[in-house]
């Protein structure tokens, strides 16, 4: 549905050039929601913007729903956009038009006639759950709701694409949830195809397909979600995954934490599971074959794409021989343990 | 203060409403496009050309450097070819719109300029050609600043108009002019010099009420 081919985009600054993006390639099967995850700076909003071409590429080729847009002249350019959506991460709504007007905006760049636009536009509007609020001005509406709002207005004019430049990175965890859900939803009732951009983890477990790791201007690995988080090959797509999953120790455990072993300390333990880790229930296995009790103080479990993965604090209650073995025995079963001292 | 004055009076003050806004009218005619394509041309905006840009630039420039006493005088030549007189308010109105409008599409620019830059772009994305994106968006957008830019340009006018009363233009300066500066007679001065005030006031008064109405942001 969406292709991008060999796409290079140099930015010249004087007499510098800056390369945005190095012969990027990527397909958007039909129907599917595909993530680039990347660091600021990392290219990956010029990468979304090379879509729909607000940004030209210096080189490659953007081929949206078999259409080739790269030679299209402004005209026909402007007419391919009405089937490419596209919200935004400050929502950019008409400040001087209602919710209303806004979400009929596109509509009328189209000359809808009236009435269609009246029917439609409440359609939309009930569809994203906003129906009280036809005629309320943007400055009153929250952020989710704005983005509710950008969401219709781009879905007034029947795209086949939605491209999303980090359209959560603005709200709270709560309202991006309920956003991400109207995102997946769209996508399968509508059957739009979506292209997101972030630098959250979360949104890509959350609900995409397929996900690529943009840095420098490179896509250094792409492929679907369950396997880039089970077996992620570069550190950039570990540490990513790792953000997703980050454990601080807790302030009264971090005050007695000592280096050394001690007669009346235990040892604290990380246990990081990945898609690699046997999927056994090895507490309950180490208490029965070591005798060894384990305190949970903090954990981070997830699931995505079929596996499990997360990280886990424990606090280990047994001998120090014991103790060694339990060790021992999660990393046969691909857990990774960290020994954070002695509590 | 006898009836004639009286009537001299609100004649006067009848016609500095009608210099100001008639030209105010004409200013942003050729103002209010004139600022826009100041604007579209700038680079990075969406009819970007810097030779364009740069020559309407050179021209807002000149006309705004040459002071407006000199600008009425120096027309006079085209004022008659367009009015046919270079005497009275329909004179006075040729120069002060010439006057105006680089003044206005100067303060359009900035109005435009104060648009977020996000706004454009959604526009662009969802299709918009230039000329939508200037009527839907940045237009509808600006309005309260546009209208802010309004009441100065014709609080400016109402001093123009005045000093064009000191060349036979008519309106509330010729009579202040004439009364006051010629005849020294301070209470036609005065009076003349309150009833300006008051209409400064008022359009500002209006300028200010009606920017808050149209203003969603």
């Amino acid at each position: 549905m969406i292709e991008l081919r060999n796409i290079t985009k140099k930015f010249y600054q004087k007499t510098k050039a800056i390369t945005a993006l190095s012969d990027v390639t990527l397909t958007v099967p039909e129907g599917k929601i595909f993530g680039v995850i990347g660091a600021s700076g990392a290219g990956k909003s010029t990468l979304i913007r090379c879509v729909n071409l607000l940004e030209k590429p210096t080189s490659g080729e953007v081929i949206v729903d078999g259409q080739n847009l790269i030679n299209l002249s402004s005209k026909e350019l402007a007419k391919a956009r009405r089937h490419i959506g596209m919200i935004f991460q400050h929502f950019n709504l008409l400040s001087s038009r209602t919710v209303f007007e806004n979400v009929a905006f596109s509509l009328e760049l189209d000359h809808t006639p009236k009435q269609e636009i009246q029917k439609r536009v409440s359609d939309l509007l009930s569809l994203v759950g906003l129906d009280e609020k036809h005629h309320d001005y943007p400055v009153n509406l929250s952020g989710g709701q704005k983005q509710r709002v950008a969401i219709a207005r781009t879905l007034a004019s029947n795209p086949k694409v939605l491209l999303c430049d980090e359209a959560t990175s603005a709200l709270d965890p709560a309202t991006t949830k309920s956003i991400l859900a109207l995102l997946k939803d769209i996508n399968k009732r509508l059957n739009i195809t979506i292209l997101l951009i972030t630098h959250e983890m979360d949104v890509v477990k959350d609900i995409c397909d397929e996900v690529a790791v943009i840095s420098e201007g490179q896509l250094i690995e792409q492929g679907a979600v369950s396997e880039i988080f089970s077996h992620p090959k570069t550190a950039l797509a570990k540490e990513f995954i790792a953000s997703s999953l980050n454990l601080e120790i807790p302030v009264d455990y971090k005050e007695r934490l000592v280096a050394a072993p001690a007669a009346d300390k235990r040892p604290l333990l990380k246990l990081e599971f990945t898609g690699q880790s046997v999927d056994d229930p090895v507490l309950s296995e180490v208490a029965r074959l070591f005798q060894i009790d384990s305190n949970v103080i903090s954990a981070r479990m997830d699931y995505a794409g079929g596996v499990k993965f997360g990280v886990m604090l424990i606090e280990v209650f047994g001998t120090q021989e014991n103790s060694l073995r339990a060790i021992e025995f999660y990393q046969n079963k691909n857990i990774k343990v960290e020994v954070l001292g002695y509590v | 203060m006898s009836d004639s004055m009286i009537l001299l009076l609100a004649k006067g003050a009848w016609e500095t409403i009608v210099m100001t806004f008639v030209s105010g009218f004409f200013g942003f005619l050729i103002g209010l496009p004139t600022g826009v394509l100041l604007y579209l041309t700038r680079k990075g905006q969406v009819l970007e050309h810097r030779t364009l840009n740069n020559v309407i630039s050179v021209i807002v420039n000149i006309f705004r450097s040459i002071p407006f006493i000199i600008l009425i005088v120096w027309m006079i030549p085209f004022t008659r070819a367009l009015v046919g007189t270079s005497i009275g308010v329909e004179a006075a109105i040729v120069p002060l719109s010439i006057g105006a409008a680089p003044f206005i599409a100067r303060l359009i620019e900035n109005s435009l300029i104060e648009v977020p830059g996000g706004l454009v772009e959604a526009a662009r994305a969802m299709g918009a050609t230039p000329f939508q994106i200037v009527y839907k968006v940045l237009l509808p957008e600006a309005l309260p600043s546009i209208i802010n830019s309004a009441s100065v340009t014709l609080i400016t006018l109402v001093g123009y108009s005045a000093m064009g009363g000191a060349v036979g233009a008519g309106g509330l300066g010729q009579i202040g002019y004439q009364y006051g500066y010629v005849g020294y007679d301070v209470f036609v001065m005065n009076t003349v010099l309150i009833l300006l005030i008051m209409l400064v006031f008022l359009i500002q008064f209006l300028g200010d009420f009606i920017a808050k109405k149209v203003d969603h942001r």
